[in-house]
């Protein structure tokens, strides 16, 4: 194991709660937290326990990001045409 | 150009979805349409999973999952509690279908059995590295000794299947949608036996009298 990722699993070990969230709460959760989030709101504060799930999960927290990322790109108008998504795809 | 999607309001969305006729067959594309735009955006930024696969394949790839994803989201509209955007609730979906398929295609044909664990040569490894960098031996000596609570715990207080679910996502850095498929099992279940592996070994590093910020300050980068 690399050591950055050590470093980050015993972070998780210290900051693992006796009660913790499942996945599918997680998901079912996931979209207010990130409405939240980018209407500038504390979305941390507000859930704090979907987002030590975030921390706790690789696959929920890569779910979030292309979540909010895609949802930023809404608020902006800047979505990418379908053409323009599939030029990325080599 | 302006879409016909960023102009629908939460309740318009429910509504023509479940209208008929010309209204739900615009919204149905609309919201597809949609759909297929989220599983592009994460696969252009997954592409390193699509290794093996022709361009023309990972598009199809990315029409299935917005298929797959479209199917979800009618079935469970009743779900929507209107707390967020509908698209926003809506790309989740897609999401999800996109990253499982996404990471199906990169182990597509490995075998978990092949992924073998030591701890000498995963967990322990860069400890080895540390030793030579002029650490200071107290130093050295805590980081083994805590490495060595670590494996205590792995090897006697965990379950079989909290042990081989570590090792795999842990150590070996499986995604936990290979190992819920290959276990045949779901990803609470997954969650829920990490969890309480995390929670053994914060009991044992805790009991040993290793806290948080000590142990954290023993191995973080020095400099």
């Amino acid at each position: 194991m690399k050591h950055d990722r050590f470093e980050n699993w015993l972070r998780n070990i210290y900051e693992t709660r006796d009660e913790e969230i499942s996945c599918t709460e997680c998901f079912d959760l996931v979209s207010r937290f990130v409405e939240l989030e980018v209407s500038g709101q504390d979305a941390v504060a507000k859930m704090p326990q979907l987002k030590q799930h975030l921390s706790q999960c690789r696959a929920c927290r890569d779910e979030y990001e292309a979540l909010r990322d895609l949802r930023r790109l809404d608020e902006q108008d800047g979505m990418p045409s379908i053409d323009d998504l599939q030029d990325l795809i080599p | 150009m302006l879409l016909m999607s960023n102009t629908r309001t939460n309740e318009e969305w429910l509504h023509d979805l479940q209208a008929s006729g010309a209204t739900q067959e615009a919204a149905l594309a609309d919201l597809r349409n949609l759909l297929l735009r989220a599983v592009l955006f994460f696969f252009s930024r997954n592409l390193g999973d699509f290794g093996g696969l022709a361009r023309s394949e990972v598009l199809q790839l990315a029409e299935d999952c917005a298929q797959d994803a479209l199917i979800a989201i009618l079935r469970r509209l009743s779900d929507f509690r209107g707390d967020s955007k509908f698209t926003t609730w809506a790309y989740k979906f897609a999401i999800n279908i996109a990253l499982m398929t996404a990471r199906r295609e990169r182990w597509k044909g490995v075998s978990l059995d092949q992924l073998s664990f030591s701890h000498n040569s995963t967990l322990f490894e860069w400890t080895m590295q540390d030793r030579s960098s002029g650490l200071v031996p107290d130093r050295s000596a805590m980081q083994g000794e805590i490495s060595e609570i670590i494996r205590e715990v792995i090897e006697h207080d965990l379950t079989d299947k909290q042990r081989h679910v570590l090792i795999l996502m842990v150590f070996n850095e499986i995604p936990m949608d290979e190992v819920v498929q290959r276990l045949g099992t779901n990803r609470n279940a997954i969650y829920k036996m990490l969890h309480d592996a995390r929670r053994k070994l914060k009991s044992g590093l805790e009991a040993r009298g290793f806290e948080v910020h000590e142990t954290l300050a023993l191995f973080s980068e020095p400099g």
